[in-house]
C-alpha cells in the first residue's frame, strides 16, 4: 500500500482538486477584493459569453455570413458525418458506443461548421480554430516527416548514428529558445535569409504581420522541435521489426516499397498510433511558441486556447479564464478519447 | 535494363541503387542543415556585437565579422546575479522534481504492476461528492478552508470504513492506471489557477517547493506509464527469490527492481528532466521573482526597452541547452529503447 | 534444378566465417548443411538466398550465375527458423503473398493457395492468424508459403528446431515425404545430426567455416574422413582414446592394440563406436578400463568406462550390472576401429 499512496494523494491534491475547483470557477464570476476573492455563482454565463456573447469573435471567430464555398464545405461535412452515423448504426450498434460517438460526431460537426463559416467564408477564426490548426495540421506534418526520416535512417546508409544524433537535437532545445531562434531566422531584414528575401522583393515583408504566415511560422518552429520525437520512436519501432519478416519478403520477391507497405508498416502501426496520440495530447497545450514568437498576434491570429486563457487570467477575469480552459479540456478529451478508441485500440487489437 | 531500373534497382541486398542513394542522402543532408542551422545561428549570434547583428546578416566568424565575447562577459561578469539565480532555481527545481516524480511514479507503477488493488466504486464516488461538498462550504458559505477540508476528510474516512464493504462494484488496476495516465491529457491551464490560489492560501507562492510539487505531479503520468511497462517486462522470479531470502517489499524494490530497470529509468529521467527544465506556463504562474526559472527569465528578456538584445539572448539560450545535452549524452543509449517500450505496449 | 557453389567465402570485417566452400547440389537432391552454431552453415544458406553478399567465389542456380543477383531474381524460396509468418496476415494471405507480389490475378491465386494448403492439411485454417496456430501448424504455413510459387530451390534454415521433440519427429517424416513428392532441390540447414542423417541424400558437414566432409549419411557415419566428423556424427558420439601409434600398434596405458597397419604416429587417437564395443572380464578385453557409471536406457545399458583420462561409452545388454570403479575389459572387432592423427585430425587409413 505504501507504494501507491504518494502518487494517489499527489494527483488528488494537484490535479483532481484543482480540476473540480476550476469547474466551479468556470461557473462563477470572481472578483478580487482587497486580497481575498469574492465568488458569485453564475451558471453558464462565462461559457455563453465565449460561445455566443461578446467574446465569440475571440474564441470561435467572426461570423458574417457564409460564402458559397462555406456552404459547400458545411454540407459536405454534414453529409460525411451522417454517412458515418448510418454506417455505424447499420454495422454494429451498442448503446455505450453510440453515446460515446455522439460526442465525436458532435465535435466534428461543430468544428466543421465553424471552419465553413469562418475559414472557408473568408472570415477570421478564433483561438479554437488556431489551436486545432496547430494540433491537426502541425501533428500531421510532424508525423509524416518524422516517419519519413525514420524510414530513411532505417535503410543501409553510412553515418546512421550521425544522422540519428543530429536529428534528435531539437527535442533538447528549450521551446523558448526555439521561439527566439525562429524569430531570428524569420527576420527579413537582419536574419540569415535577409538577402534572399530582398532578392525576391519581400525585403519589408514581416512574418509576424500576416495571419497565415504567422501561423505557419509558429507551426514550423513547433515541428522543428517535435519531429525528432516522432523520428526517434518510429526509428526504434522500424528497427524492432524482426529482420526475418523483411528477409522473407525479400526472398519472396517484394520490392522495398512493397516491403514497407505490406510488412513493416502494419507492424509499426500500433506504435505510430500511440506516438501520434501522445503528440496530439501535448500539442493541444501549445502556449510557449505563440507567446514568444508573436504574442498571439497579429490580432488574435496565432493565439492558442491556452494563451487565450492566460491572457484572460492576466486581466484578472478568472471565470472567463477557467471557462476557456474548460473548453480546451473538452475539445482535447473528446478528440483524444475518440482517437484512442477509434484508432489506437483498433490498431493494437488488429 | 531501362534507365529507371538502372537508377533505382539495387545491386544487392546491402547496397542502394545510385538513384536512391542520391535521393536519400540529399534528403538527409537537407534535414541536417535544417536542424543545425538555427542552432549555428544562435551560437554565432552570441559572439556578435550589436553592430554585427543590426547591420544585416553576417555568417562566418573571423571572415564576416570579428567574434566578441562581450555578450558572454555581460552575462557572466557584469550582470550575473539574476541569471545565476534563475539558473540555480531551474537546476534545483528540475532535479528535485525529476527525482521526486521518478521515485513516486516508479513506486506507484511497481505497485500497479505487481499487486492487485480493488477500490470500491462507491467509495470513489463518495470521495468526489465529499470534495464538492467541501468546495461548496468554502466557496458559498465562507467556511475556513482548513476546517472544512479536515471535516470533509474525517467524514469521508469514517463513511468509507463504515459503508465500504457494502459496495459491490469495484475497479481494478487497469482503471487506476488509466486514471493516472489520463491526467496527462489535462492541459496545465485548466488546473493552474486553482493551484495558484492554493499556494497563495498556504503562502508558498514563488517558492521552490510550490514549483517542485506541481512539476512532480504534472510528470507523474509519464513516469507511471513508462515504468509500468518496464516493470511488467521484468520477470517475477527474481523478486520472489529475493523475498524467499528474506527481503522486505521495499527492499526488493530498491535492491532488485530499480537496478534491473536502469534502461527505463534513464529514458524516463531524461524525458521528465527535459520537460521540467523547459516548462514555461506553470512557472509563469507560480514563480514570479524569487523562484523564477530560466524559461521565465529568458521570456522576460523580450520586454526590454531597447528591443531584444539578440546577443545576450543567444548566450542565455546556449547556457540553457547545455545541461540537457550533457544529460542526453550520458543517457543517450537508453533513450530510444526506453521510449519505444512504452510506446509499443502503451 | 542444380545449385553450384564455387569456392564461396564470406568475411564480416576481419572475421572470416566461410572459407572456400564448394558444393554441387544435384537436381531434386536433399542436401543438408550440418554444423554446430558458428560453423557458417546459416551464412552459406543466406548467401544462396541472396540475403548475404558473397565476399569471393560464385553461386549459380540452374546453371545461371546469380552471385550478384537480388533474392527476388533467384527463384528460391526460404523457410526461416522463426517461420517469419507475417502476424497481421491470415494464413491464406501469408501463403498467397509471394503470388500477390507477382501480380497474379485473384482467382488463380486463391486456387493455388487452396491447393497448397490442402497438401499440408491447412485447408480448415486459412482464415486464422498465425498467433492462433500451434507450432506445427505455423511450420506448415511457412512450408506452404515456400511451396506455393514452385521455386527452383527450397532453402530451409533449421525449420524444425522450434518444435517439441515429438512433433519434430513427425514433421521430419512429412518433410521427407513432401520433398520426394515435389522433387524440388532442397538445401536444409540444421545442427541436429539426427535430422541430417534421416533427411539427407547427402550431408555436408561444416566446422569453422570449412567443409569437413560431403557424403551420404551412410558413408559419413561409417567412413568419417577426420576426427571431427567421427565425433560429430553418432549418438553417443564416437569414443576416442589417446595414445601412441607405434608401427601399426596402438599403445594406450599398458595395453597394446594391433591396428593392422604399419604407421607410426606419436599423438594418435583410436576411435570406437559404442555399439562396436563389448564389456568383458578385465583380462579378456583389448583395453583395460575402470567402470565410471552405468545407465539403463531401456533396450540397452550405456556403460561409461574410464581409460586413462578418456571416457568411453559402450552399449551393453540391458541386464548388465557392475559396481562403480570395478575393473573391466573392453573388447571390439579389429575391423571396426578408426585411427586418427591427433594433431591434424586426419584419418590414418591402413592396409
Amino acid at each position: 500500500m505504501i507504494f501507491i499512496w504518494p502518487a494517489v494523494v499527489m494527483i488528488l491534491i494537484f490535479s483532481i482538486f484543482p480540476l473540480v475547483a476550476s469547474a466551479i470557477m468556470a461557473l462563477s464570476r470572481i472578483r478580487l477584493r482587497g486580497g481575498s476573492y469574492k465568488v458569485r455563482f453564475v451558471w453558464f454565463q462565462n461559457f455563453e459569453k465565449q460561445l455566443f456573447g461578446t467574446e465569440q469573435f475571440h474564441f470561435l471567430g467572426t461570423f458574417a455570413g457564409m460564402s458559397a464555398l462555406g456552404w459547400i464545405v458545411a454540407l459536405a461535412i454534414t453529409g460525411g458525418i451522417v454517412w458515418w452515423v448510418l454506417r455505424y448504426v447499420r454495422s454494429s450498434f451498442t448503446v455505450l458506443g453510440f453515446v460515446g460517438r455522439l460526442f465525436t460526431w458532435g465535435l466534428c460537426l461543430g468544428v466543421g461548421w465553424l471552419l465553413a463559416a469562418t475559414f472557408f467564408s473568408g472570415h477570421q477564426f478564433g483561438t479554437l480554430g488556431t489551436t486545432l490548426f496547430y494540433v491537426f495540421v502541425g501533428c500531421g506534418v510532424q508525423f509524416v516527416i518524422g516517419l519519413g526520416l525514420a524510414f530513411l535512417c532505417s535503410m543501409p546508409i553510412r553515418g546512421r548514428s550521425f544522422f540519428r544524433v543530429v536529428f534528435f537535437i531539437p527535442l533538447m532545445i528549450t521551446p523558448i529558445g526555439v521561439g527566439y531562434a525562429f524569430r531570428m531566422m524569420a527576420d527579413t531584414t537582419k536574419g540569415p535569409f535577409a538577402p534572399a528575401w530582398q532578392w525576391v522583393g519581400l525585403g519589408d515583408f514581416s512574418w509576424a504581420a500576416d495571419p497565415w504566415a504567422a501561423r505557419f511560422f509558429i507551426m514550423i518552429g513547433d515541428s522543428w522541435q517535435w519531429i525528432p520525437f516522432i523520428f526517434v520512436v518510429m526509428l526504434a519501432a522500424l528497427e524492432s521489426v524482426p529482420r526475418d519478416y523483411v528477409e522473407a519478403a525479400q526472398v519472396d520477391g517484394a520490392s522495398s516499397w512493397e516491403i514497407f507497405k505490406d510488412i513493416t508498416w502494419p507492424q509499426v502501426v500500433p506504435v505510430a498510433a500511440t506516438v501520434l496520440l501522445i503528440r496530439v495530447i501535448e500539442a493541444f497545450k501549445i502556449v510557449d511558441l505563440p507567446n514568444i514568437m508573436t504574442a498571439g498576434g497579429p490580432g488574435i491570429a496565432t493565439e492558442s486556447m491556452t494563451l487565450h486563457a492566460l491572457f484572460a487570467w492576466r486581466s484578472l477575469d478568472l471565470g472567463q479564464s477557467s471557462a476557456v480552459a474548460y473548453l480546451l479540456l473538452f475539445v482535447t478529451v473528446v478528440s483524444c478519447v475518440s482517437f484512442f478508441n477509434l484508432v489506437v485500440l483498433r490498431r493494437i487489437r488488429a | 535494363m531501362t534507365l529507371m531500373q538502372r537508377l533505382f534497382e539495387p545491386r544487392s541486398i546491402r547496397t542502394m541503387a545510385p538513384g536512391t542513394k542520391v535521393l536519400v542522402y540529399s534528403v538527409l543532408l537537407f534535414w541536417t542543415a535544417f536542424v543545425l542551422f538555427p542552432i549555428y545561428w544562435v551560437l554565432i549570434t552570441s559572439f556578435k556585437t550589436a553592430v554585427d547583428v543590426n547591420g544585416g546578416p553576417v555568417y562566418l566568424p573571423f571572415i564576416d565579422f570579428q567574434p566578441s565575447l562581450h555578450a558572454w562577459k555581460e552575462l557572466f561578469v557584469f550582470d550575473y546575479k539574476d541569471t545565476l539565480r534563475a539558473y540555480m532555481n531551474s537546476l534545483i527545481i528540475a532535479l528535485s522534481s525529476t527525482a521526486a516524480s521518478v521515485l513516486i511514479g516508479s513506486m506507484a507503477a511497481y505497485a500497479l504492476a505487481r499487486f492487485e488493488y480493488r477500490p470500491k466504486f462507491g467509495v470513489v464516488l463518495m470521495f468526489v461528492l465529499m470534495m464538492i461538498a467541501v468546495f461548496v462550504a468554502v466557496g458559498k458559505y465562507g467556511v475556513d478552508w482548513r476546517l472544512s477540508t479536515a471535516v470533509g476528510v474525517a467524514i469521508f474516512y469514517f463513511l468509507a470504513r463504515a459503508l465500504g464493504r457494502h459496495f459491490s462494484a469495484s475497479l481494478g488496476n487497469g482503471d487506476i492506471l488509466f486514471w493516472m495516465i489520463s491526467q496527462r491529457i489535462l492541459a496545465p491551464i485548466v488546473v493552474v489557477v486553482p493551484i495558484y490560489m492554493m499556494f497563495q492560501q498556504v503562502r508558498l507562492l514563488d517558492t521552490h517547493i510550490a514549483v517542485i510539487l506541481t512539476y512532480t505531479v504534472i510528470n507523474l503520468p509519464i513516469v507511471i506509464w513508462l515504468m509500468y511497462d518496464f516493470f511488467r517486462s521484468i520477470p517475477y522470479d527474481l523478486e520472489e527469490s529475493a523475498q524467499l531470502d528474506g527481503a522486505t517489499r521495499l527492499g526488493v524494490f530498491f535492491d532488485i527492481v530499480l537496478p534491473l530497470s536502469r534502461t527505463g529509468l534513464a529514458a524516463t529521467t531524461l524525458l521528465v528532466m527535459i520537460l521540467s527544465w523547459n516548462e514555461y506556463l506553470l512557472a509563469l504562474f507560480l514563480s514570479t521573482s524569487k523562484a523564477q526559472t530560466m524559461p521565465i527569465l529568458v521570456a522576460a528578456m523580450n520586454a526590454g526597452e531597447r528591443g531584444i538584445l539578440w546577443w545576450s539572448m543567444s548566450v542565455v539560450i546556449i547556457v540553457m541547452i547545455i545541461p540537457v545535452i550533457v544529460l542526453a549524452i550520458i543517457l543517450q543509449r537508453y533513450i530510444s529503447k526506453g521510449l519505444l517500450l512504452g510506446a509499443v505496449k502503451g | 534444378m542444380t545449385v553450384v557453389l564455387d569456392k564461396i567465402s564470406k568475411s564480416f570485417g576481419a572475421v572470416k566465417v566461410l572459407h572456400d566452400l564448394s558444393l554441387d547440389v544435384q537436381d531434386g537432391e536433399f542436401l543438408v548443411l550440418l554444423g554446430a552454431s558458428g560453423s557458417g552453415k546459416s551464412t552459406a544458406l543466406r548467401m544462396i538466398a541472396g540475403l548475404e553478399t558473397v565476399t569471393a567465389g560464385s553461386i549459380s542456380i540452374s546453371g545461371r550465375d546469380v552471385t550478384e543477383e537480388l533474392p527476388k531474381n533467384r527463384d528460391v524460396a526460404m523457410v526461416f527458423q522463426s517461420y517469419a509468418l507475417y502476424p497481421h496476415k491470415t494464413v491464406a494471405e501469408n501463403i498467397g503473398y509471394p503470388l500477390k507480389i507477382r501480380r497474379m490475378n485473384r482467382t488463380d491465386m486463391e486456387a493455388q493457395v487452396r491447393d497448397v494448403a490442402a497438401q499440408v492439411q491447412l485447408d480448415a485454417l486459412l482464415d486464422r492468424y498465425p498467433r492462433e496456430l500451434s507450432g506445427g501448424q505455423r511450420q506448415r504455413v511457412a512450408l506452404a508459403r515456400a511451396m506455393v510459387r514452385r521455386p527452383a530451390v527450397f532453402l530451409m534454415d533449421e525449420p524444425l528446431s522450434n518444435l517439441d521433440a515429438k512433433l519434430r519427429g513427425h514433421m521430419r517424416a512429412e518433410l521427407k515425404h513432401m520433398q520426394h513428392e515435389l522433387g524440388i532441390t532442397t538445401i536444409y540447414v540444421t545442427h541436429d545430426q539426427v535430422e541430417a542423417m534421416t533427411l539427407a541424400h547427402r550431408v555436408a558437414l561444416l566446422e569453422g567455416g570449412k567443409l569437413q566432409q560431403l557424403a551420404t549419411p551412410k558413408v559419413i557415419y561409417d567412413d568419417p574422413e577426420n576426427l571431427f566428423t567421427a565425433q560429430f556424427i553418432g549418438s553417443p558420439p564416437m569414443n576416442v582414446a589417446h595414445g601412441t601409434l607405434d608401427a601399426g600398434t596402438f599403445v594406450v596405458g599398458e595395453d597394446r592394440v594391433a591396428t593392422g597397419g604399419g604407421a607410426s604416429v606419436k599423438n594418435a587417437v583410436i576411435g570406437l563406436r559404442a555399439e562396436d564395443c563389448r564389456v568383458v572380464a578385465p583380462d579378456q578385453g583389448a583395453i583395460r578400463a575402470k567402470l565410471f557409471a552405468n545407465e539403463l536406457i531401456g533396450d540397452h545399458t550405456l556403460v561409461t568406462a574410464k581409460v586413462g583420462e578418456d571416457m568411453l561409452s559402450i552399449k551393453a545388454p540391458k541386464d548388465f550390472e557392475a559396481g562403480f570403479d570395478e575393473a573391466i575389459g573392453i573388447a571390439f572387432d579389429p575391423d571396426r576401429i578408426y585411427m586418427f592423427d591427433k594433431d591434424t585430425g586426419a584419418r590414418i587409413r591402413q592396409g
